[in-house]
């Protein structure tokens, strides 16, 4: 599968790649997101490099899926839910937007007693948010969580 | 009374909209940068020149909103650019902002964290163009 590197010209640009040669608007939005967050932060780079997970985010008002292949300090997004992923998360596209907004407190821990935490927990308790493989995989949701998150 | 689309009469009645708007004055606290709204051309439409609209929105705050070339627009810290037919459907309520970011109908240059940061912002100065009753060039 072709594969297009993100602006080439500095060693942190290949944090991210794109398996597919045209990636989706999503898939870049995401991308972009993830390098501009870890690029910028030395604790989100700490998690970046040492995540190994295929996380898969679904939009299910605009029925478009990405797969985040994270391998220690490389990440490869695939447009559409690839195979063999460690969890998928399905929800709309303003409680994805929530999701990156989600302050990370003690001990690393997403705060969900905030505002914006307060309603993520409402949706993921009303099955508005859907996080399938989240019981076996807290800790990593924590940590791509934290990665996610532009607070 | 209904105004022209991406006019200076729009622009003013959008800015006092955002400035009467207590959700915007919260969610955007702290935000310093300008959004450049590119209108592309759309002849088909009746809507012959793209158009720039720059917003100078400071800590929850529009300070000015006018309407230029699309050039002007560019120049901003933040800019969206999507033909004139997505614009009229964020402003009618057809398509959700956000939802059109991300399938890449409306097309976003800027800082993303910091834009992701002010969703809520975003999302109600989108509510905010919704409010403005619109004289709409192809309906003519």
């Amino acid at each position: 599968m072709a594969r297009r590197k993100v602006e080439a010209g500095s060693a942190e640009s290949k944090l991210v790649e794109y398996a597919d040669e045209e990636p989706s608007a999503f898939a870049s939005m995401l991308g972009g997101l993830i390098e501009a967050n870890v690029v910028g932060r030395d604790e989100k780079k700490r998690d970046f490099e040492s995540l190994v997970a295929r996380v898969g985010i679904f939009v299910t008002d605009i029925d478009e899926g990405v797969t985040l292949d994270f391998k220690k300090g490389k990440l490869t997004v695939h447009n559409g839910l690839g195979p063999r992923r460690t969890m998928t998360i399905r929800a709309d596209a303003e409680t994805v937007m929530s999701l990156s907004n989600l302050k990370v407190g003690l001990l690393g821990l997403p705060v969900y007693y905030d505002g914006v935490g307060r309603g993520v927990a409402r949706k993921l308790l009303t099955g508005k948010l859907k996080i399938d493989g989240l019981l076996p995989n807290v800790m990593t949701l924590n940590t791509v969580t934290r990665i996610f998150s532009v607070q | 009374m209904a105004v022209k689309a991406f006019s200076n009469e729009w622009a003013k009645q959008f800015k006092d909209e955002v400035n009467s708007s207590s959700v915007y004055k919260t969610a955007a606290k702290g935000w310093k940068w300008t959004v450049g709204l590119v209108v592309e051309a759309e002849p088909d439409k009746n809507f012959p020149e793209s158009k720039g609209i720059v917003m100078d929105l400071f800590d929850g705050d529009a300070r000015d909103v006018t309407v230029g070339p699309a050039s002007d627009a560019q120049k901003c810290d933040f800019v969206i650019t999507a033909p004139y037919t997505r614009w009229k459907e964020v402003a009618t309520k057809q398509l959700d902002a956000t939802r059109g970011m991300l399938q890449g109908k409306l097309k976003l240059k800027g800082d993303l964290p910091t834009i992701v940061r002010y969703t809520k912002a975003s999302q109600e100065m989108t509510e905010c163009t919704t409010r403005v009753a619109v004289e709409w060039p192809d309906e003519k």
